[in-house]
């Protein structure tokens, strides 16, 4: 039996028990969760608007996107989503070893989304398809096409952002799983954990289709 | 023993995914992953987005509903989170209705005084001599800043409008088609986001004219159809002078023009006011003559005499393009105290520069030294 399974949770004096504080813990992520809907929202709506505005820009400019480079992040952020929902699982039933390596895969993937995004980037750094005064591209025609490419940025942008921050908070989850700080009774920051990535990847469900496929 | 209540308790609470779920949902999500990029190849017009819309928010309801525990959790959770999709669809829908829909609307009132009257002509749509005269007068100085002397849109204004004018003598890429109820569909509304502008201030008879003037800049236009007569509420069978044309304005013409009157308003209240007009209304307005400047010159010379293309309401004109260049100190109108005062008080007959007949000589003096000194600062 390990450390974690024997040590019973003491959870802080204003809850009633360790469940309300897990319930009231779930339920500010969830609100933080809302927030984050809200902030991705603004960039969505300007996307909408911009898009509406100018239809045939949008069009044409979003066929410079690597669509395969877009597919391939999206299978990969999938896979990251099901090896956090495993994680989870694991640290639930307290398996430490398969929660650890379930973690390490999703970090690994989230690396991987970030190297693709990388390539992706420079790419596009190269051939000068840049937001605002910086667009130097020759090959689209449409005066108004550097907006699509600020849009691209900002929510590619933070969504990466989102990426990099959770593959922080994964590391730290690592780190503490090693230190068995979790068991079957204890695992409120892995599940929280579990509901932002989760959320990432739904950010970019429709990131992905919106300026990859249809722009 | 407390131990396993607790374990227990835990159980009976928190749903845990299994591994046989958690490997259907993401097999889920890859496969229609799959899905929105094959249907994303085949082109099926403006349904494409609603297909590519409708997987992801499949996709999105899986992650949430079993990735996220939604299905599992306590109901006010699954509540929260769907606020904000509500709170996002409001902020989505209220956007776009006031952008994609508010060019339908029309402003009624005292605004449209000028273009009240309904055609005085029994069959303005048909072409006669006398309209195409009266519509080369109008032309002269309602359109030809942009559409240029010969309609071949290249007027002085028009290198820095995109798009181009339209070019008149030429049949093709006429927005609303080449027809006469078309074109005056056009001068009534404007094309927006173009930089045509509504023409609906002018009386009904004025814009006839114009469109048979233009119409006649190039080749024979085609006939209008009972469905183009019914686009503009025209009834052919029937006598025009017994309908009457509805009064209204864009929206944009209204706001424009109520700004404008505004800050008119301001700068005069300023100027006349006996105290006001002693006392500098601001810390950057300290000199009557850049106070004078502000009230006469600066719509059009701009703020600092740099001069350049500008948008103005000349009179009952809509929307004109005046370009001014920039004040330069030892030539023209600037060479000295009188040159400019002439200048200023006559204005400039048939090249839009109004005369300032109102300014006493003092303030002259003021607003020569504060124009004078553009160069210089």
């Amino acid at each position: 039996m390990s450390k974690g399974e024997i040590a019973i949770r003491h959870h802080a004096h204003h809850f009633e028990s360790a469940d309300a504080e897990f319930e009231a813990c779930k339920q500010g992520m969830w609100l933080f969760l809302v927030t984050e809907v809200l902030m991705f929202g603004g960039l969505f709506v300007a996307y909408g608007i911009f898009r509406g505005l100018y239809p045939e820009m949008f069009h044409e400019a979003h066929k410079m996107l690597a669509v395969k480079m877009g597919g391939l992040n999206t299978v990969v952020l999938i896979t990251s989503s099901l090896t956090m929902a495993f994680a989870v699982s694991a640290t639930q039933k307290g398996r430490r070893q398969q929660a650890i390596l379930c973690l390490s895969a999703t970090f690994f993937l989230a690396c991987c989304f970030l190297v693709v995004k990388y390539f992706e980037y420079s790419h596009k750094f190269h051939d000068g398809l840049l937001p605002g005064a910086y667009f130097t591209n020759t090959e689209l025609t449409n005066p108004k096409s550097p907006l699509f490419f600020s849009l691209y940025f900002v929510m590619t942008g933070l969504h990466g952002v989102h990426v990099l921050i959770g593959m922080g908070v994964i590391a730290w989850l690592i780190r503490r799983t090693i230190r068995n700080d979790f068991s079957a009774h204890y695992y409120t920051p892995v599940e929280l954990v579990g509901f932002y990535w989760h959320f990432v990847d739904l950010v970019w469900i429709y990131l992905f289709p919106l300026l990859y496929l249809v722009g | 023993m407390g131990q396993k209540n607790q374990k227990q308790q835990h159980q009976q609470h928190h749903h845990i995914l299994s591994n046989k779920m958690a490997f259907t949902i993401g097999g889920l999500l890859l496969i229609l992953t799959g899905v929105t990029v094959g249907v994303a190849h085949i082109d099926l017009g403006r349904l494409n987005f609603f297909i590519a819309m409708a997987v992801a928010t499949v996709k999105a309801l899986l992650v949430a509903l079993f990735f996220m525990g939604l299905k599992y959790d306590r109901k006010e959770n699954g509540m929260i989170f769907a606020t904000s999709f509500i709170f996002l669809a409001i902020f989505l829908i209220l956007a776009s209705t006031d952008l994609f829909f508010r060019g339908d609307v029309y402003v009624k009132g005292p605004l449209m005084a000028a273009a009240q009257g309904p055609s005085k002509l029994k069959k303005p749509w048909i072409s006669t001599p006398e309209l195409v005269g009266k519509g080369k007068e109008l032309y002269a100085v309602q359109c030809v800043a942009c559409h240029g002397v010969e309609g071949q849109g290249n007027g002085p204004a028009a290198s820095a409008l995109n798009p181009h004018p339209r070019n008149f003598t030429e049949s093709e890429g006429w927005k609303n088609g080449r027809k006469p109820t078309m074109v005056f569909k056009t001068l009534k509304e404007g094309l927006p986001p173009s930089a045509m502008a509504s023409y609906a201030t002018l009386p009904a008879d004025d814009r006839w004219a114009l469109v048979h003037f233009v119409l006649s800049l190039g080749p024979k236009p085609q006939e209008d159809t009972v469905a183009d007569f019914a686009k503009v509420g025209i009834d052919p069978n029937r006598a025009v002078n017994e309908e009457k044309e509805d009064a209204t304005l864009p929206i944009e013409v209204a706001q424009e023009r109520m700004a404008v009157a505004s800050l008119q308003s301001e700068f005069e209240a300023r100027l006349y006011h006996p105290i006001l007009r002693n006392t500098p209304p601001s810390e950057e307005v300290t000199q009557l003559g850049q106070h004078l400047y502000q009230a006469h010159c600066v719509e059009c010379h701009g703020l600092h005499g740099e001069g350049g293309i500008k948008v103005k309401n000349l009179g009952v004109n809509p929307v004109a393009f005046v370009v001014t260049l920039p004040f330069q100190s030892s030539t023209g109108g600037l060479s000295s105290q009188e040159q400019f005062n002439h200048r200023v008080i006559l204005g400039l007959p048939g090249e839009l520069m109004p005369g300032m007949g109102q300014l006493s000589s003092s303030e002259l003096k003021e607003l020569y030294q504060w124009v004078r000194g553009f160069s210089s600062r």
